[in-house]
């Protein structure tokens, strides 16, 4: 055999045995890694883009967000033609490939330090003290979350994107999918708010809190 | 020719399958001859020993027509492709047949919203259907088209239909277009429009006109009792 074709063959097999897996073996990628795909609107700490309407994610439990990334898989949440800014989560949702990596990057968004929002909202507090009565079940007298009741927690949660929130569970552009159990609830809950007025205050109220 | 490879599904994807082909034979023809005729003569002409190398200035005629002719063959080909073309230009683009019906499509980051106008065939009715990422439309019906954008550019791309035009924030883009061909078609946005542009699929459902009306009755009273919105169907993954 000549000397160049016995050096192609070694080289060949060699390569060879770098393609090998063993059987059960998937392709891992870290929930770290998957996380840089969220950072060009979430931000590198998670901390969020109100400019363009991104919340911070930073803490929220690792139920929270992996429910969250569910709904937006399946279309259970934005899927509203008028849910502009959830119709641009939907896609990058589905960045994910199966549970176990929504699992990890869930995993990896709930162990970032929550990050205090800045104050865009204008509000009374105190009155927002009054209706807030009616949220403690689910999200806590400190606005801490219950996840028994699915309530995430709100104490970080920017007041821009909360009152964003409260007017799409009102107009049905968030929680009317028959599917979203716990949207239909804060559907129901939203409905106290008659106006934006209300809504506003309530989120100044929220904006106070200290878990 | 192409439409045996290629899905061909609009009354216009023909002739421009026809227009690609003929610029693929035309310009294929002269380039496999030219590449033959320089690569005959790099052998012909190759190094000898003894033989010099000889500098040709080109002012013999004959000589010249190796440059010269091929000229021509160029200019009178390229009239022949832009009179091809301009033709098909102005069957797609610039005349517009009558339309049976008239969809909106509003592209975002990134996703498609489509506003169907409902069984009365009219938009900004009570009737009208949304949907997102999921248009519906009836074989051999012809479709006007208003693209409009709620931020960036995006372009409105229907590979089977051969149909493509960009979305343009601020302005109703115009066109239409005739599915000849049922079933499920991509649609795809064709203008990088941001870090989720590759995740911005859609589908067009091309139906017959029974699956089409129960299609849309399937919606409607939803949407005409004036609750919330029909609901979209573009969820399935």
């Amino acid at each position: 055999m000549h000397p160049t074709v016995r050096i192609m063959l070694f080289a060949a097999a060699l390569s060879a045995t770098a393609c090998y897996r063993p059987d059960g073996a998937t392709a891992t990628i870290s929930g770290k890694e998957m996380f840089r795909a969220c950072t060009s609107c979430h931000m590198d700490h998670g901390q969020g883009n109100p400019a363009i309407q991104a919340p911070a994610i930073a803490g929220l439990p690792d139920w929270y967000v992996e429910s969250q990334i569910t709904k937006f898989r399946t279309g259970v949440r934005g899927a509203h033609p008028d849910d502009y800014e959830g119709l641009r989560m939907r896609p990058m949702s589905r960045q994910m490939m199966n549970a176990d990596e929504v699992k990890a990057v869930s995993a990896y968004v709930a162990s970032l330090p929550p990050v205090k929002s800045e104050h865009l909202v204008e509000g009374d507090a105190a009155a927002g003290a009054a209706s807030y009565a009616t949220c403690v079940a689910c999200h806590g007298v400190r606005g801490e979350g219950n996840a028994t009741t699915k309530g995430p927690p709100l104490a970080h949660q920017p007041d821009w994107y909360m009152l964003a929130q409260l007017k799409k569970f009102k107009a049905g552009v968030r929680g009317a999918n028959p599917n979203d159990t716990t949207g239909a609830t804060m559907r129901a809950m939203s409905s106290i708010l008659v106006d934006e007025q209300m809504m506003k205050n309530v989120v100044a109220y929220v904006a106070t809190l200290n878990p | 020719m192409i439409s045996r490879y290629l899905e061909s599904a609009s009354s216009f994807s023909g002739d421009i399958d026809d227009l690609v082909l003929w610029i693929t034979l035309i310009t294929g023809f002269w380039f496999l001859l030219a590449q033959g005729i320089f690569i005959g003569l790099v052998l012909k002409f190759n190094q000898r020993p003894g033989v010099r190398a000889k500098y040709v200035s080109g002012e013999d005629p004959k000589e010249k027509r190796w440059v010269a002719w091929p000229h021509y063959a160029t200019l009178i080909f390229d009239v022949i492709i832009l009179v091809a073309a301009i033709r098909v230009w102005t069957n797609v683009k610039i005349e517009q047949p009558p339309l049976d019906e008239t969809v909106r499509v509003v592209a975002q980051q990134w996703a498609w919203t489509f506003i169907h106008p409902g069984p009365d065939g009219k938009l900004d009715t009570a009737d009208d259907i949304r949907t997102v990422d999921e248009l519906h439309v009836e074989k051999g019906k012809t479709y006007g088209f208003e693209l409009t954008s709620r931020d960036v550019l995006h372009s409105f791309s229907v590979p089977v239909f051969r149909l493509k035009q960009d979305v343009i924030p601020g302005r109703i883009i115009k066109g239409w277009f005739k599915p000849t061909m049922l079933g499920q078609f991509d649609i795809q946005c064709t203008e990088i429009c941001g870090i989720g542009h590759a995740l911005m699929p859609g589908r067009i459902l091309v139906e017959d006109h029974d699956a089409h009306e129960s299609w849309m009755k399937a919606l409607v009273p939803v949407a005409a009792a004036g609750g919330t919105p029909a609901p979209t169907t573009g969820g399935t993954k």
